[in-house]
């Protein structure tokens, strides 16, 4: 039972304005427990600090201050040097995040052979098998051969490689076709499932969230500004700024409606008190 | 005002780093330039003076007891002053005096031909791009040949031709010397007259940079969505072409106007040589041939100041044509 | 798996990779080729067939004979000879400098770029200090103080290498910025990667393209800088170059004595080296960035008659598209648009709903006629109905009616107006030449108020008229977008994925605007989008396209209802409704079908 602790983290990047160096919280003070089997959404716009928590959690930033703390089966925390072997992270978009250059089988050999697995052919094709890919006919190929919803396949594939047991998706399918969307959220609820995963998965998109995970966190500016279980933060959202994201979705039910939203409501909202399900 | 700040920062450390490069090079060279010197000096029968001394020792090193941070702020204090130490090669003079002889013609004729060369080679290459696959396509490949070309043999062959064999133009020199030098009409036309053959060349070989780079430039720009904007706005074409597409794609010429000067200078060097042109880049040759390393050293220097002068200018007026410099951070 | 999985078969794997960096065959790139490989051939081969160059003979400056293909010198020497062994010099030059240079470069640009902070910032600076210092005078300075007997063939490939690194260290830089915040950067050092391995696995072949055309322009710049110092007397002593040639040339003064056969093979050869490099850098910038290649030769844009226009039934109708069918004239001709009818009523909000690639972009395009080639449109027309009267036949146009009908009569809105807006000119200079070319007759003062009006229409403050587009937000651009839309009041404004790069708050504003101009001015729009739920909610009638075809085309609340054609219900169960069922979306497994999810642990209950 590997489980990931963020406790309180807080994240500043510091901006040059004019001459001098100012402080911008892109996190403030956000805390959650990835647990197995179930996943975790962070909900926010862009600039709410969603993608940033996850770079932080892959390692790829240092939190300003706050820890990330995982604990292996055995309850000992995991070591630094061990880390990458139980969390890793699925990008937003699968154009970007493989390397035109070299072929899928590399994509997925290297991060088994880190990782101290067999690292052969005939793994990498199991593999790929696991992500529902003809692996025989893939791995030799070259990303730019394979559609969108087989690159984010083979990047989901490329995760679960080091047998990682908590995986950060960020946007998964924001840049994927609409009508594959599905497919690709199915396969990770699958592996999910298979695997006992702890999956936080970041979005934009409240109704996907609500389907795929367990708990909400929607986030603004930074700050957690309501958090629960999934059915409640949508169906029933408490705080001022989630019911105004919940009420810009598009929803083929409300026509002719009349939803105006002014940003200084949303300012409003954004810094009304957090509110907490839990 | 950030932008600014940080270019004119930038020039300050490049002219320092300049300036301590000319200390270090000839002390960490072989031999006794020094020596060399002062021996030609008393040749010509000038008085060694320990003032003289003391220059060249300042800028070209030696075996004194001084130490080399001493030496080094005097050389600055010398450098500021604009003390130069004096010119074997055209003794008595000082060197400053030389240069100050010579600068003029080379700032003009390097001026006027890479501004000639620039605004050429923009212009052609915004035709070039925007009318991508017709017959301007070749001029695309015909002035890398000329680019491509040395210099000098290049301006040996006009010579040879243009001058020697059919006598359109002088074969050497910066204005007729029958003429005495002076602001009137008959020596600035002789000026122009002498200086059209040595800008000629320096615009035959550089034009091909200025053309592929926008041309390439323009081809980038002309597939970007503000373009598509325009036709769908009903523009005509030349305004399109002009104010949305050049517009833009005109920034990297300029941003990467430093590297071509180089080019253009280090050209302009040879160029001088060999229409024996009363400039600067003859000055350095003539340094060079009679071991006058004061004169070769001050040249190097006005010659780097002069770059990074240029340079500057066009970085200020980048910061004009590109509004997104302008904002701070 | 079956028993054949024994057997491994593999398909063919590596090459591909590298096959993609090699350039694309060209005659461009067959000219450079060949003529870098004769002068090769001459350089490595050729001294090994000549005789000695420096044998001196008593025959000076005879001309080109059958003896000697090139004549002799001054001194009588073999022209050909001297001219191989001189070749072989340059060449040599050419590639220690090159080697030595993209070196340098790889290691001040890739390093520190890959670094980042001090180190950098330190290294950028040290490039670009040496990048304005000029590089020849420095050489000339430098070769000055190196006594003859002690400048080698060495002592002037470091000091041409030492001045001439910097300007590739900038291109290097710049590309390994770019490079390193790919996401395959973050990902590689996600699943543990070395910094070292990152930089030389993931990042170095991507920028192989780059570092060959750097050192192929070493190459250039080294032969270039080595034939003028020689040339300036400053060259390598006791080698023979083809500058050195140049030089004894000059010196004995060839060109004076007419013995061109001397003095113009040498520079001959380095400019003809230097072409077909230049020619190979061109086929290498063509990997680099694609859009440089070489386009067919264009055909003067015909004004395609390819079907009578449809004159109108109903005054109702503002536009009409008949079977227009759109093909991009590539080897193997795509129909991207087939035969595709629709009708847009005034007023009315039409959505063209698809994915990527299924031709809706190209259809409003086409519309406009701003298709590029190799964009064609085969058959089919498109009329406009003035509401002056009058049926306009849009792809009969000349092109001065055409510019006059566009913005006039319809308007577009593009997506991302992040680039859709000139970014160097201000957006009062945006608006205003859509009046100065229109509406020739407006005074600055009638313009001004007009550009003025129509920012206030959609709520955007007066003031951003003289803002750059870079200092206004993603919503605020749109905004502009639209209010240019408006400034000529058109009938039908084209819309292509307005709001897509914007966060769903911002999206509604938009919308919102949208909805109310217009209500309010009542042109009608063509809204092109992925989102179906949003169209659904927003258009009054929905075309979906797939594959370039109109499959389903209904008005919303039908499409909604009772969806025809299989793929609009695919699309439709794409998107799970936000507070309703969850359509095909099925946590507990990959297939459609809802599985019986008793026994599962709780932790999956949340979706109940």
């Amino acid at each position: 039972m590997t489980t990931l602790e963020a406790s309180e983290l807080v994240k500043d990047f510091h901006v040059r304005v004019g001459l001098r160096r100012v402080k911008l919280r892109a996190v403030d003070n956000v805390s959650f427990t990835l647990t197995p089997g179930r996943t975790v959404a962070l909900v926010g716009e862009s600039g709410s600090g969603k993608s940033t928590i996850a770079r932080m959690i892959a390692r790829l930033e240092k939190p300003s201050s706050g820890a990330i703390t995982v604990t292996g089966p055995d309850g000992q925390r995991v070591a630094d040097r061990r880390y990458r072997d139980n969390v890793q992270m699925v990008f937003q978009d699968p154009f970007a995040s493989l390397n035109p250059f070299h072929t899928i089988e590399h994509h997925l050999a290297r991060p088994l052979k880190l990782h101290g697995k067999p690292h052969g052919w005939n793994d990498v094709v199991q593999l790929l098998e696991r992500v529902s890919l003809p692996g025989r006919d893939i791995a030799g190929r070259r990303p730019h051969e394979l559609s969108g919803g087989q690159r984010q396949r083979v990047a989901i594939a490329r995760a679960l490689a080091p047998g990682a047991k908590v995986v950060v998706a960020d946007e998964p399918v924001s840049m994927l076709d609409v009508s594959i969307r599905l497919g690709v959220l199915n396969l990770m609820a699958r592996l999910q499932r298979e695997e006992n995963l702890a999956v936080l998965y970041i979005t934009h998109d409240l109704a996907t969230a609500r389907h795929f995970s367990d708990d909400i966190l929607v986030l603004y500016k930074g700050r957690v500004v309501e958090r629960g279980p999934a059915d409640d933060v949508i169906l029933n959202p408490q705080h001022p700024y989630t019911r105004i994201l919940a009420s810009a979705a598009p929803n083929p039910e409300a026509r002719g409606r009349a939803v105006d939203i002014d940003p200084a409501d949303v300012e409003k909202a954004g810094a009304a008190a957090a509110y907490d399900w839990v | 005002m950030r932008y600014y700040a940080r270019k004119f920062g930038f020039y300050l450390v490049a002219l320092w780093a300049a300036l301590t490069l000319n200390f270090f090079i000839p002390r960490l060279m072989p031999g006794n330039p020094v020596d060399i010197l002062m021996a030609k000096l008393a040749q010509r029968g000038g008085t060694v003076d320990p003032s003289a001394r003391r220059a060249y020792e300042l800028m070209l090193g030696t075996n004194s007891s001084e130490s080399l941070f001493q030496q080094y702020i005097s050389y600055l204090g010398n450098m500021f002053r604009g003390d130069l130490g004096i010119s074997v090669s055209a003794f008595p003079a000082p060197v400053s005096e030389v240069i100050a002889g010579a600068l003029p013609w080379t700032l003009m004729l390097v001026g006027i031909a890479t501004f000639l060369s620039f605004a050429f080679g923009i212009i052609l290459g915004t035709f070039v791009g925007w009318r991508r696959g017709t017959w301007l396509d070749s001029l695309v490949p015909a002035t890398t040949v000329l680019s491509a070309v040395p210099y000098f043999w290049l301006a040996l062959l006009l010579v040879a031709v243009l001058s020697s064999a059919w006598g359109w133009f002088p074969l050497q020199g910066g204005y007729d010397i029958l003429l005495s030098p002076g602001w009137n009409g008959e020596f600035i036309g002789s000026a122009i007259y002498y200086g059209t053959l040595p800008a000629l060349t320096i615009v035959i070989s550089s034009v091909g940079g200025w053309l592929l780079g926008m041309r390439n430039m323009m081809v980038s720009a002309t597939s970007e969505d503000y373009v598509l904007t325009a036709q769908a706005k009903g523009l005509r074409d030349s305004r399109i072409m002009i104010k949305y597409a050049a517009r833009n794609a005109v920034l990297p010429s300029v941003a990467g106007f430093a590297i071509s000067l180089g080019f253009v200078v280090s050209g302009a060097v040879i160029t001088e040589q060999v229409f024996s042109y009363p400039g600067i880049g003859s000055k350095l040759l003539q340094a060079v041939q009679n071991n006058d390393y004061a004169l070769m050293q001050g040249v190097f220097l006005v010659i780097t100041v002069a770059v990074l002068g240029a340079n500057l200018v066009v970085d200020l007026l980048y910061a004009v044509i590109d509004p997104r410099t302008r904002v701070s951070g | 798996m079956t028993n054949l999985s024994a057997v491994t078969v593999e398909p063919p794997r590596g090459r591909a990779g590298w096959r993609s960096m090699l350039p694309r065959w060209s005659p461009k790139l067959g000219v450079g080729l060949a003529l870098v490989g004769l002068i090769t051939f001459i350089g490595v081969i050729g001294p090994l067939l000549v005789g000695d160059p420096n044998t001196i003979r008593d025959i000076s400056l005879t001309p080109p004979s059958g003896d000697f293909w090139l004549g002799t010198t001054w001194t009588g020497q073999d022209v050909v000879a001297q001219l191989a062994h001189a070749t072989r010099g340059s060449l040599y030059i050419g590639l220690m400098v090159g080697v030595m240079a993209t070196v340098l470069s790889a290691l001040f640009g890739i390093v520190g770029a890959y670094i980042g902070g001090y180190v950098d910032e330190g290294f950028n600076l040290f490039s670009n200090v040496m990048l304005v210092i000029p590089g020849l005078p420095l050489v000339i300075v430098i070769s000055a103080f190196v006594p003859a007997d002690q400048r080698g063939m060495w002592t002037i490939a470091v000091v041409l290498a030492i001045t001439g690194w910097a300007a590739s260290a900038r291109v290097l830089r710049a590309q390994t910025l770019s490079l390193r915040n790919r996401d395959y950067v973050a990902a590689a050092r996600v699943s543990g990667e070395k910094p070292w391995r990152v930089i030389t696995v993931e990042i170095l072949p991507n920028l192989l393209p780059l570092l060959a055309s750097q050192f192929v322009f070493s190459v250039i710049y080294a032969i270039l800088s080595e034939a003028g110092l020689s040339f300036l007397g400053l060259g390598a002593s006791n080698s023979s170059t083809l500058g050195t040639m140049l030089y004894y040339a000059q010196n004995s003064f060839a060109l004076q004595r007419e013995a061109w056969w001397w003095f113009v093979p040498p520079g001959l050869i380095i400019a003809l080296f230097g072409c077909g490099l230049a020619l190979v850098n061109f086929s290498i910038d063509e990997i680099i960035n694609p859009k440089l290649r070489d386009i067919p030769r264009r055909r003067k844009a015909e004004v395609s008659k390819v079907a009578e226009p449809v004159s109108r039934t109903d005054d109702d109708v503002v536009l009409t598209v008949n079977n227009l069918s759109v093909v991009y004239q590539v080897e193997t001709p795509v129909h991207a648009v087939k035969d595709v009818s629709i009708t847009l009523r005034r007023g009315e909000i039409l959505g063209l709903a698809g994915e990527s690639g299924c031709g809706k972009t190209t259809l409003a395009y086409a519309i406009n006629r701003l298709h590029r080639p190799p964009a064609e449109v085969t058959t089919g027309s498109v009329t406009f109905h003035d509401r002056e009267g009058g049926d306009i036949d849009v792809l009969a146009l000349t092109p001065g009616e055409l510019r006059a009908f566009r913005w006039s009569k319809l308007s577009m809105v593009f997506q991302g107006a992040m680039n859709a807006l000139n970014p160097v000119i201000t957006v009062r200079a945006q608006l205003d030449d859509v009046l100065t070319t229109h509406r020739p007759e407006m005074t600055k003062a009638q313009r001004k108020a007009k550009c003025e009006e129509v920012l206030k229409l959609v709520g955007v403050d007066v003031r951003r008229l003289s803002s750059f587009p870079h200092e206004l937000s993603g919503g605020m651009r749109q905004r502009v977008m639209i209010a240019m839309a408006l400034l000529l009041d058109p009938q039908v404004m084209i819309m292509d994925e307005p709001t897509t790069a914007l966060d769903v708050v911002v999206q509604r504003g938009i919308l919102r605007e949208i909805l109310r101009l217009r209500d309010e001015i009542g042109f009608a729009v063509l809204f092109i989008t992925h989102d179906l739920p949003l169209l659904l909610e927003l258009a009054d009638r929905i075309a979906v396209m797939k594959e370039g075809e109109v499959v389903e085309y209904a008005t919303a609340q039908d499409m909604y209802e009772q969806p025809a054609h299989p793929y609009t219900r695919q699309l439709l169960d794409s998107f799970p409704s936000l507070t309703g069922e969850r359509g095909a979306f099925v946590r507990s497994g990959e297939q459609m079908t809802p599985v019986d999810r008793s026994g599962e642990p709780t932790a999956f209950g949340g979706v109940r």
